[in-house]
């Protein structure tokens, strides 16, 4: 993050930055590890008959097509992997935060197909062919620049571990909402729980951004 | 008191500190998630450790079969806990031999015994089923009288006790330890006399439950081994997860400061809860036996540590017919937590806690500190400000007796400025009362007076507190006009209470540039923090930042004058036009200035260079020190400087036993604003932070097992967004803190167990213990 300015991250960095993550996003499975030898194989099928031969007791992981923040990708995940654990360990998008992994604060959120969901109670397998979007794919649309700008401006964050989650549930809002009241805010984030206690910054936050992009026509493109 | 001895204390103008709306340095980087904690980092081909935890509340591992584990695929490594590895890294100079990681757990979820790494997570978890553990479980304390009882078994051996914690409160008189209970007093003045001087004596009980160490990023790290022969010979560390903690790390492996790498910036929330978890410094000793990087990661379950212990508090106050206290005689029952259990809240306040402004100088304090296996709290906890409302309770109790205002009982009680003799009003304190009073439209009532239209009682309640001047650290700055720019370096971290960007405005104000102009160079090697103890050591950051813009400002004038006299000779590889001859020629360096991005003639500010251009030079500015009269180097001399005011109104529900907040105020004193926004947020933290203790947030423990019920962020409450009211708030600039400008940090001090509580006491007559869920209030109406 570091350049001439030293680290004062702006929005033009940060979206830089979103936008190499998500361009780094591994596409099509080349190879098929094993997770427990490490091996190398070239097709799903020898994977399979080495989890047969070798590890027969162990589950046989599976291949899942998403299509996270734009972009197609294939992963080779354990039946078991929640959604969260595919995002960051397979896809390198540390975004959504884990702070109670059961789903109870919020700060995995994302929005697959239209709507907020909880990435740390979904097993990945249950997105197959899903579109999702996380907050790097929010951060890297200019077109949501008035509401990290706002969010930005009002210190609606302070340690910001839980901020990413607040964030994407709110673009969620706008999406179906763009001229949300402060009643509708405070009922959308409801379930998202920020230890550091800046509620009240989220919603003058989001109510200015709303503002600022009806201005510019830019909610919904 | 404030900054008397610095430069520019008393400024008047200020263009830059105050402002509001500028967003952190690092915030673009947290709202949009590219920010990596501790628990985001990964590494190609990494593996996963995880600690055996003890499933009991108190147990010795007598034996562990691996065999099982080991054959399990994806098993990399397990450790036990008499690992020469694991000796080594616990040895210590003191004490025999012992292991970093123990064989006996005081707490159920205690790391203990193994550490399994494996090629994932669940692999880890798996071969941790595996292990065949012979576990001896031990009797174990997690109700505090009963644990006290002389019969009941000593839980504690001396090999469980590690070196006394350089906090704990010692009294040569104290009788000694007996069976789990060690007791603590601290007696000053003659308590006989003031009972004689009482006109009324009250009993009360205080009762705090414990409140958790809610980090919101569970603590990680990930670590890794790699080449790099500039820094000498060996591998370096590097070491993700552990921030502000680097030094710490090298010490423990040995390294050399400049082997060990740590880039990471974003700590997450701390709340005063200072310490390291074992998943923090794990990883360099698991990557170095495997040869891989290794991450190791907290859940939630394993994260719900304490941030205050649970005490029980029986008080006794004399006082006058007038209100004045004659005499405190407090007996509290302190739970000692778990071996390691940081004595910040448990005795340690004694000497610094609720009775501190008290012009009173007959006060006991006796504590039973009672040894339990219930949990730990970390260095350092919310210590002094949450075991503050003995004394708040005090005031509304004599307030009820006498049918007085508290605001005026606190006022009589209060000492002066100086001293605990001093019988002169603190300026920051009147002012704070009145502001506060019109503020809240203030009318007390006695309790039960007082109904809403739809029925519900209505009470009201108030609340002091004093900024405590942590200010005993020193701070080492540096800064640097490099290429015509002036950087601010730090080795941060990012603790989310923006400390580094106020002192980025401090350097702003003083060298007459914009905040943006200041260019914040993070780099883990550099000495200059800007965290110190408290909020207001933090704050006091600013003083040491600002004396050391000062000597920058005085070099770069002299610069400025230098090269007018002798302009440096043009660069053989220039481009553009020649430079412009300085209009500083014949000037002293005294006769300058430096306002709006230039430097200036003092008496003629349309004369002026731009900065970049005023010297040609890259200068360096040093300043080590810490501002004056910080209370902790003086011997915590009763002093009251700025202070703060905190109140409340509810309304509650004799039917349901349902608590609403009908407003929180409060009315504070920061000395000077220095970064509005982030001062509006603390407060809002620390209002909503102390509503969640005390009508949320509590332990429960299965009493025969010792297993804690509630560690989850389901069943353990905390406030939401549609929880909390708005809280009005008002600032006042006294100027008489002791960082910069007279600032002074107070988000902590505003912590609270009991104004929630006192107010829902002044509505319904009876006190509810926090959490004041609606069983309890009803409970305590006699209606359940
Ligand atoms: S981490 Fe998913 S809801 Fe908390
Ligand atoms: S900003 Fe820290 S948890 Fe929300």
């Amino acid at each position: 993050m570091s350049n001439d300015n030293g680290v004062r991250v702006t929005h033009a960095a940060a979206q830089a930055q979103a936008a190499e993550t998500i361009a780094s996003i591994p596409s099509v499975l080349s190879e098929y590890s094993c997770t427990l030898c490490k091996k190398v194989f070239m097709s799903y099928s020898d994977l399979k008959y080495h989890y047969e031969t070798e590890h027969a007791d162990a589950v046989l992981p599976v291949t899942v097509k998403l299509h996270v923040n734009g972009r197609d990708c294939e992963v080779l995940v354990e039946p078991q992997s929640t959604l969260k654990q595919t995002l960051q360990f397979k896809l390198g998008l540390t975004g959504a935060k884990e702070m109670c992994n059961e789903g109870a604060c919020g700060s995995c959120t994302v929005i697959m197909d239209g709507r907020a969901v909880l990435s740390c109670t979904l097993l990945t397998v249950e997105c197959e062919g899903k579109d999702i979007q996380t907050v790097e794919g929010i951060a890297a649309d200019p077109k949501w620049k008035p509401l990290v700008d706002a969010y930005c401006k009002w210190d609606a964050m302070q340690c910001g571990f839980c901020t990413p989650g607040f964030l994407v549930t709110a673009k969620a809002l706008l999406d179906r909402n763009p001229h949300p009241t402060e009643e509708e805010i405070k009922d959308a984030l409801a379930g998202n729980i920020c230890i550091c206690g800046t509620y009240p910054r989220h919603s003058t936050a989001i109510l200015e951004a709303a503002a600022i992009m009806a201005k510019g026509g830019l909610v919904n493109g | 008191m404030a900054d008397l001895v610095g430069v520019n204390g008393q400024r008047e103008h200020f263009r830059v500190v105050g402002k509001p709306n500028l967003p952190g340095v690092l915030s673009y980087a947290l709202a949009t998630g590219i920010a990596k904690f501790g628990i985001d980092y990964t590494a190609p081909d990494m593996l996963h450790a995880k600690f055996l935890r003890s499933p009991y509340a108190h147990a010795r591992i007598v034996s562990i079969d691996t065999t099982r584990a080991r054959a399990l695929p994806g098993v990399v490594d397990i450790v036990l806990w008499d690992d020469p590895d694991l000796m080594k890294l616990g040895a210590s100079p003191f004490g025999p031999p012992k292991s970093y990681l123990g064989n006996v757990a005081h707490q159920e979820l205690q790391e203990v015994g193994a550490i399994v790494v494996a090629e994932t997570e669940d692999i880890c978890n798996e071969a941790l089923r595996l292990l065949d553990v012979k576990w001896e479980v031990l009797p174990h304390v997690v109700d505090l009288k009963k644990g006290m009882q002389p019969d009941f078994p000593a839980i504690r051996t001396p090999e469980d006790e590690g070196p006394p914690d350089m906090f704990s409160a010692r009294n040569p008189n104290d009788p000694p330890k007996r069976g789990n209970v060690s007791y603590v007093s601290k007696i000053e003045g003659n308590i006989e006399e003031g009972y004689r001087q009482a006109d009324y004596i009250i009993e009360y009980d205080t009762n705090l439950p414990a409140f958790a160490s809610h980090i919101p990023n569970p603590p990680a790290s990930i670590a890794w081994w790699f080449d790099d022969p500039y820094h000498g010979p060996g591998k370096s560390l590097r070491i993700e997860g552990a921030v502000q903690r680097r030094e710490n790390i090298a010490r423990m492996y040995g390294m050399p400061p400049e082997k060990t790498v740590q880039e990471g910036l974003f700590q997450g929330g701390k709340y005063c809860d200072w310490g390291m978890r074992m998943s923090q410094e794990i990883t360099p000793l698991l990557a170095k036996r495997t040869g891989r990087p290794v991450r190791c990661a907290n859940t939630r379950e394993e994260t719900f540590d304490f941030l205050m212990n649970q005490r029980f508090m029986h008080i006794k106050v004399g006082f006058t017919k007038d209100g004045l206290i004659t005499v405190v005689d407090d007996n509290s029952i302190a739970d000692n937590g778990r071996p390691g259990n940081s004595s910040f809240g448990v005795a340690n306040d004694q000497g610094y806690g609720p009775y501190y402004t008290f012009k009173c100088e007959n006060i006991s304090q006796k504590y039973t500190v009672v040894d339990s296996n219930r949990g730990k709290m970390y260095l350092s906890g919310q210590h002094c400000p949450f075991n503050w409302d003995a004394g708040t309770m005090a005031i509304a109790l004599i307030a009820e007796k006498l049918g007085k205002d508290p605001v005026e009982i606190a006022k009589l009680n209060l000492h002066g400025p100086t001293s605990q003799k001093d019988p002169n009003p603190v300026p920051s304190f009147e002012a704070c009362l009145e502001t506060g009073k019109k503020l809240m439209n203030w009318n007390w009532h006695p309790s039960r007076a007082k109904r809403l239209p739809d029925g519900r009682l209505h009470g009201s309640s108030f609340r002091y507190q004093i900024c405590p001047r942590h200010a005993f650290s020193g701070y080492d700055c540096k800064l640097e006009l490099r290429d015509g720019k002036v950087h601010l370096p730090t080795q941060g971290p990012c603790t989310g209470i923006y400390a580094v960007e106020a002192n980025a405005m401090v350097v702003a104000e003083e060298l007459g540039l914009q905040y943006e102009d200041i260019v914040v160079d993070f780099d883990y090697r550099e000495k200059f923090t800007p965290v110190g103890g408290g909020s207001d050591g933090t704050t006091a950051s600013s003083w040491a930042t600002k004396e050391c813009a000062n000597i920058l400002k005085r070099k770069i004038l002299e610069a400025a004058i230098e090269e007018a006299e002798n302009p440096p000779p043009p660069s053989m590889f220039g481009f553009g036009a020649p430079r412009q001859p300085s209009p500083f020629k014949g000037r002293k360096p005294e006769e300058l200035d430096m306002a709006d991005g230039k430097v200036v003639l003092k008496d003629d500010h349309s004369v002026g260079v731009p900065l970049a251009q005023a010297t040609a030079k890259n200068i360096f500015a040093t300043y080590s020190g810490r501002p004056p009269a910080a209370i902790w180097s003086l011997g915590m001399g009763k002093m009251l400087d700025t202070m703060n005011t905190a109140w409340c109104e509810v309304a509650v529900d004799e039917e349901t036993g349902v608590v609403e907040i009908l407003k929180l105020g409060v009315v504070a004193d920061p000395g000077k604003v220095m970064r509005l926004t982030s001062l509006e947020s603390q407060i809002d933290q620390v209002m909503f932070f102390s509503q969640g203790c005390q009508l949320l947030e509590d332990y429960f423990y299965d009493e025969r097992t010792g297993v804690r019920l509630n560690n989850n962020m389901i069943e353990y409450k905390k406030p939401t967004m549609v929880d909390v009211p708005d809280v009005t708030r008002k600032f006042l600039e006294t100027r008489a803190g002791n960082a910069a400008y007279g600032a002074s940090g107070i988000s902590h001090s505003l912590a609270n167990t009991h104004l929630i509580i006192i107010a829902i006491y002044n509505a319904i007559g009876v006190w509810v213990d926090p959490p004041a869920t609606p069983d309890k209030v009803l409970k305590a109406l006699g209606k359940a």
